[in-house]
């Protein structure tokens, strides 16, 4: 089945850039496409705890975001979909989304979860926990995904039949097949994200090898109210840790990994951590090694000085190597800048790598959109119009552009949006134009 | 002729309301007992539903209320939950989906007003949220269903400050297809961008980069310049701000060839602003060559009148009679992009005007630019400067106690953002031009945050830049070297790379990398009503989810008004900036809420006195009507004039005006039930 869909933009990546550049566009009054590969729109910020610096509860900010993408008059949503070819030329473009079968019925699954109930087997969830959870077979992603619709792991369905007959709307389709929509659309708006740098890039971190060397993002599970356990523990033995270690620039900054620059929110998100750590667990001893702190955001620095005055500690000392005791306690060798570069060991309970971020997509091969040499979206003129790429009618935004933290990446879904806004309006105003030009003509031939 | 308000009637159909309680994904939940709020608040009367949820403002959550209005025939509902100011706006338009009225839902702050500050005291807590709870259903029963005010809007937008972020959202709005009117209060276009030669991240020349969008902006129809221009009254609301704007003459118009001798005449010398004091300027003069607009302009502050220059200048070139103009605006919505000042140091604070080798991070980048004051040569005084400390946070990152106030008591606590990597820029520069030069480099933390900062930080330390670092309590020390020192002064540090030992660096120059503080607007505060942070720089309405808003609808932020930022990200907010302006005006009408004073007619006699006591312009008039052969005078309101106050409400001898929404029957009802017994529950609460 296909079906033809003519828009004005058509945004790639679900995220908070994604939805917010949806939101200004469609505000404004253009037919917006918002195209997300995962089954829930929200991206990175969907699994976060609470934000730095406002300590707001995530869920809180990003879901009703969520919500209003799909609730948009102007707004088609499409979850579980994927671009497969990018055609055509500059404001005028084709393209092919193929809509992944989720083997369960969007428009009547009515989220229900009666088919999570019965479902007999439990699979790791690596999507939303790291590995540190669960989820069924047939499953809606997480709690506050939208849409609130099932999927089926179909790899790893036995066919048992259970759901199908707990289903009370009869969505279950087994036999479902992708579906194809092709977007006629004058612009495109890439907000692809980015991954965290896998733990055990760094080997000396023992990442991966060592039980209770963790990073950020298993963190902000652990501490969400929506994660899978609920409270603190470290891996190895699930007890409450009382000595934690965060090992800043645990993937940026650092050339032996190919990674040059910064990634903006490590800092701030390990102190943000901390913090929210340090109310659950008021004994534990937290200490940071950094080698810069960079609190340079509004309100940030201010939010590093409550952590200071709340008793985290602050160590100027790179990390070099992790290892481990009996206990599996992590150990960390620390050259101690600040004391002349003395390289000491110290003993935590559990260490938590501050990962960096990377490009989550490199568009250049469907969207012919290159990239730098930092493997982020290339922009030809970053100073004055940040949201440009090196192809006209094609803009990105969010931490496709490079890392960026929410705010940052809100205010440039705004500029993308401003961005496309005007390459639309005159594309479209000159679409009329030779439109009535021909009319003309014609009447007039 | 006001007819009877329909939403003043009495509701007619019996209210079947919804109760919901979140639970803020424990924000709420773990202080307040929500379980048990949403069974006991159950019993009461006109309750037909009641839940608690982990997250009423999810899509379930949001569909629990659908349903409940679909299904159970809510027509009221009452939500315990966040602050309205997050999700007032979220609930409203779930209700809406559902096809009731928006109005028909109340919000109980349940998060701020309760969990949060009686996180010590979950039963009492638990017991007040119960009790607000209890107020919102009581007042439920009295909700009528109401209708924004919808107004025509202008599609116009004012965009005060022509810096590179000005410039730039007033771009994007007028590639929308709206007016613009850009006003500038100096004489030129550009802001600080102007003054600085290169600019990370791309090392791209400033000027260059500025006339590019500057040549922009004027080939665009949509926008109108005045430069010299400043608000100075301010009128109305959201759609339709009146706004008087003042010109200051330019005195001169238009280039013509002689203008060195015009200038070379004038008797008058100043300090140029533009390079910071390095150099003067007569009091009629040019911003910097090449500056948009070009023509020389007067300073009248400085100018004597005597009338050298207009001898020398072709006939009608200069006048210096010009009066100031002002003129009237119509607006829908108004970016204020009024920028920041680079931070001036107080006297004697590391040896700020003390010592006069003692300069800003502004004044290093008119000394090394080419065609700044020493045509790009390194030299101070007239000698080749060799040693230089750059000395960072100077004005940023400060700490009650240690450092010195500003005059209104505060010190500035924030990050300014661009120092770091410009400093690193101008450090490797100073090495470039002058190989011989050290560089001390003291600073708390490098903060090369953004894309390609970091090179910056690299390639100073290739260039051999030597870092020492501070603690914000252990301030360095500017000082006086001995006279037989050769070199002038001394900077104390207390290093702590190198495990905080004292070291004295003699230098040439010192420089102090000063951070932002905002341009002083306390007059366009005033007038539209906004409001400063405790950083002084102007306040969006939530620093995560709505970063260019302000409170006040129609009045957004572009740029370092708001906060310290480099160019890439001014342009960017600028850009935000406009998609809000844009999505405001594009329709050519706006929506404003509907809490706004109504009249009863029939117990309206025409006292006036809500009109005596009414601190709106124009909110409220008394009127003259005929009725049956009988002429009385009524109170009328002008509800876009109207903020909703309720001022008339409180003084009105007849209770005859009420604010919609937030009427008197509804408060009393709202204070009895709070009073009220809590219902009792089998178990405990
Ligand atoms: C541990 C940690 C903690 C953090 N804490 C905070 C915090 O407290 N405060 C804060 O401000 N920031 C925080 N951040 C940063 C924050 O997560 C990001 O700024 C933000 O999520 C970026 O949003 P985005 O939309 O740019 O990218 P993403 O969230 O990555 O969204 C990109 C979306 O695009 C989709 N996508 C990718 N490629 C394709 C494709 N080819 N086709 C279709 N869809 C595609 C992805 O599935 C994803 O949904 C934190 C980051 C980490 C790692
Ligand atoms: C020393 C230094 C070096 C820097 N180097 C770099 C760099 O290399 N790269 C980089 O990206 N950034 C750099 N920056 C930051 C950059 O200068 C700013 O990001 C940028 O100039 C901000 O632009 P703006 O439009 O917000 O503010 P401004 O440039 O301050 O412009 C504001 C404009 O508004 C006008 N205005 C003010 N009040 C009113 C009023 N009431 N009515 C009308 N008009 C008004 C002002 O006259 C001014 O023209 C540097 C900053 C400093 C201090």
């Amino acid at each position: 089945m296909t079906n033809t869909l003519k828009i004005d933009a058509l945004v790639v990546g679900g995220g908070i850039a994604g939805m917010q550049a949806s939101l200004d566009l469609a505000d404004q009054g253009y037919q917006v496409a918002l195209v997300e590969k995962n089954p829930s729109v929200g991206g990175m910020m969907a699994g976060l705890s609470k934000v730095f610096p406002t300590l707001d509860c995530c869920s809180c900010i990003t879901t009703p975001k969520m919500s209003a993408v799909a609730h948009h008059a102007n707004i088609s949503l499409m979850t579980y979909s994927e671009v497969q070819s990018v055609m055509g030329n500059e404001g005028d473009y084709q393209v092919r989304v193929m809509k992944k079968p989720r083997y369960v019925i969007e428009d009547e699954c009515s989220g229900c979860r009666s088919c999570e109930m019965v479902c007999p087997l439990d699979l790791p969830d690596y999507d939303n926990e790291y590995g540190r959870g669960a989820h069924r077979v047939i499953y809606v992603p997480f709690s506050t995904a939208v849409p609130q619709k099932a999927l089926i792991d179909i790899d790893n369905c036995i066919y048992c039949g259970k759901c199908l007959k707990a289903c009370t709307t009869n969505a279950i389709d087994f036999a479902q097949q992708p579906e194809y929509v092709n977007i006629e659309t004058t612009s495109i708006v890439l907000a692809t994200g980015y991954k965290t740098t896998p733990y055990d890039a760094k080997k000396e971190y023992g990442g991966g090898r060592l039980r209770n060397v963790v990073h950020g993002m298993m963190v902000e599970r652990l501490l969400a109210p929506t994660g899978a356990y609920g409270r603190q523990l470290r891996p190895s033995d699930g007890r409450q840790p009382d000595n934690i270690a965060y090992v800043q620039c645990a993937g940026s900054r650092d050339l032996t990994l190919g990674v040059d620059y910064c990634s903006r929110v490590c800092c701030m998100y390990a102190i943000k951590q901390a913090m929210l750590l340090a109310g659950a667990l008021p004994m534990a001893d937290i200490t940071i090694y950094y080698m810069d702190i960079r609190a340079f955001g509004k309100g940030y620095e201010q939010f590093y000085e409550n952590a200071k005055a709340m008793g985290i500690q602050f160590v100027k000392g790179k990390v070099a190597r992790i290892t481990e005791d009996e206990n599996q306690n992590p150990i960390l060798r620390v050259e101690l800048i600040d004391q002349n570069s003395r390289v000491v060991e110290r003993k935590h309970d559990l260490a938590v790598l501050s990962v960096g971020m990377l490009p989550g997509f490199d568009p250049n091969s469907m969207y012919g959109v290159p990239v730098d040499k930092d493997g982020f979206i290339k922009a030809p003129n970053p100073n004055i119009s940040p949201t440009l790429t090196m192809r006209e009618g094609i803009f990105a935004t969010g931490t496709a552009t490079g890392p960026m933290d929410i705010v940052d990446s809100i205010i440039t879904a705004g500029a993308v949006a401003a961005e496309a806004a005007a390459y639309i309006q005159s594309h479209n105003g000159h679409r009329q134009l030779v439109a009535e030009q021909t009319e003309r003509s014609v009447t007039h031939a | 002729m006001p007819e009877k308000d329909e939403s003043q009637a009495k509701p007619r159909e019996e209210p079947r309301i919804g109760v919901y309680v979140c639970n803020c994904g424990g924000n709420i939940g773990n202080v307040v007992a929500c379980d048990n709020v949403a069974r006991v608040l159950g019993k009461l009367p006109n309750v037909v539903t009641s839940h608690s949820h982990m997250f009423m403002c999810s899509d379930p959550g949001q569909n629990l209320i659908i349903d409940d209005i679909k299904e159970k025939g809510v027509n009221r509902v009452v939500i315990g939950a966040c602050s309205l100011f997050l999700h007032e706006q979220t609930f409203r338009s779930a209700v809406e989906r559902a096809g009731l009225n928006p109005y028909l839902y109340y919000h109980v702050g349940l998060r701020e007003q309760v969990s949060w500050v009686h996180h010590d005291n979950p039963k009492e807590a638990t017991d007040k949220a119960t009790r607000m709870m209890m107020g919102g259903i009581a007042k439920a029963r009295y909700m009528r269903p109401l209708e924004p005010v919808r107004l025509d809007a202008g599609k116009h937008a004012l965009v005060i400050g022509g810096g590179v972020a000005g410039l730039r959202s007033a771009l994007d709005i007028a590639r929308r297809g709206l007016q613009v009117t850009l006003i500038e209060k100096s004489h030129y276009l550009g802001g600080h961008m102007a003054q600085w030669e290169r600019v990370f991240p791309t090392h791209q020349k400033a000027r260059v980069l500025l006339k590019e969008l500057i040549e922009r902006v004027l080939a665009e129809p949509n926008i109108t310049i005045h430069t010299g221009a400043q608000v100075v009254r301010t009128q109305g609301y959201v759609g339709n701000f009146q706004i008087k704007i003042r010109q200051e003459p330019r005195g001169v118009h238009g280039a013509f060839p002689n203008e060195q001798e015009a200038v070379a005449v004038c008797p008058i010398k100043q300090r140029r602003e533009f390079d910071y004091g390095l150099s003067t300027r007569k009091a009629i003069y040019r911003a910097y060559n090449g500056c948009v607009p070009e023509s020389l302009v007067i300073d009248w502050e400085n100018c004597t009148k005597c009338g050298e220059c207009v001898k020398v200048a072709p006939e009608g070139m200069i006048n210096l009679n010009e009066e100031a103009r002002e003129f009237d605006l119509k607006v829908g919505a108004v970016v204020l992009a009024t920028g920041f000042k680079p931070y001036e140091p107080l006297y004697g604070e590391m040896g700020w005007k003390e010592f006069p080798e003692v300069i800003t991070l502004a004044q290093l980048h008119r000394l090394l630019d080419d065609e700044g004051p020493s045509d790009g040569k390194f030299y101070w005084n007239g000698h080749p400067v060799r040693d230089v400390a750059i000395i960072h946070c100077v004005g940023s990152r400060q700490i009650e106690g240690v450092h010195r106030p500003q005059p209104d008591g505060n010190v500035n606590n924030y990050c300014s953002r661009v120092c770091c990597t410009a400093s690193m820029s101008m450090a490797a520069l100073i090495r470039q031009k002058a190989p011989d030069a050290k560089v001390y480099d003291i600073y708390e933390d490098i903060r090369t945050y953004g894309r390609g900062h970091e090179d910056y930080y690299r390639n100073a330390g290739k260039e051999q830049v030597t870092f020492l670092r501070y603690f914000a309590e252990e301030i360095p020390e500017v000082m006086r070297a001995d006279e037989s020192a050769d070199r002038p002064l001394l900077v104390k540090v207390k290093d702590h790379l190198t495990w905080g030992e004292t070291i004295e660096l003699p230098v040439d120059l010192v420089v102090l990398a000063t951070g932002m503080m905002p341009n002083p607007v306390d007059d366009l505060i005033g007038m539209f009503k906004v409001s400063p942070g405790n950083d002084r720089f102007l306040l969006e309405v939530h620093p995560k989810l709505r970063p260019v808003e302000t409170a006040v609808n129609g009045i957004v932020l572009a740029g370092t008004a708001q906060g310290p930022m480099n160019i890439q990200e001014s342009c960017a907010a600028a850009g935000a900036a406009a998609s809000k302006v844009a999505a405001l005006l594009i329709q050519g009408e706006v929506e404003l809420e509907p809490f706004v004073a109504v009249v009863d007619p029939e117990r309206c006699n025409g006292s006036g006195k809500c009109i005596e006591h009414c601190p709106q312009e124009e909110a409220l008039t008394l009127e003259t009507f005929t009725e049956n052969g009988r002429t009385f005078q009524r109170a009328v309101v002008t509800p876009a004039n109207c903020n909703g106050c309720g001022v008339c409400a409180g003084v009105c001898p007849n209770r005859a005006i009420d604010v919609a929404g937030w009427r008197l029957d509804e408060f009393e009802a709202m204070v009895e039930a709070i009073t009220d017994e809590i219902p009792a529950m089998e178990g405990a609460i």
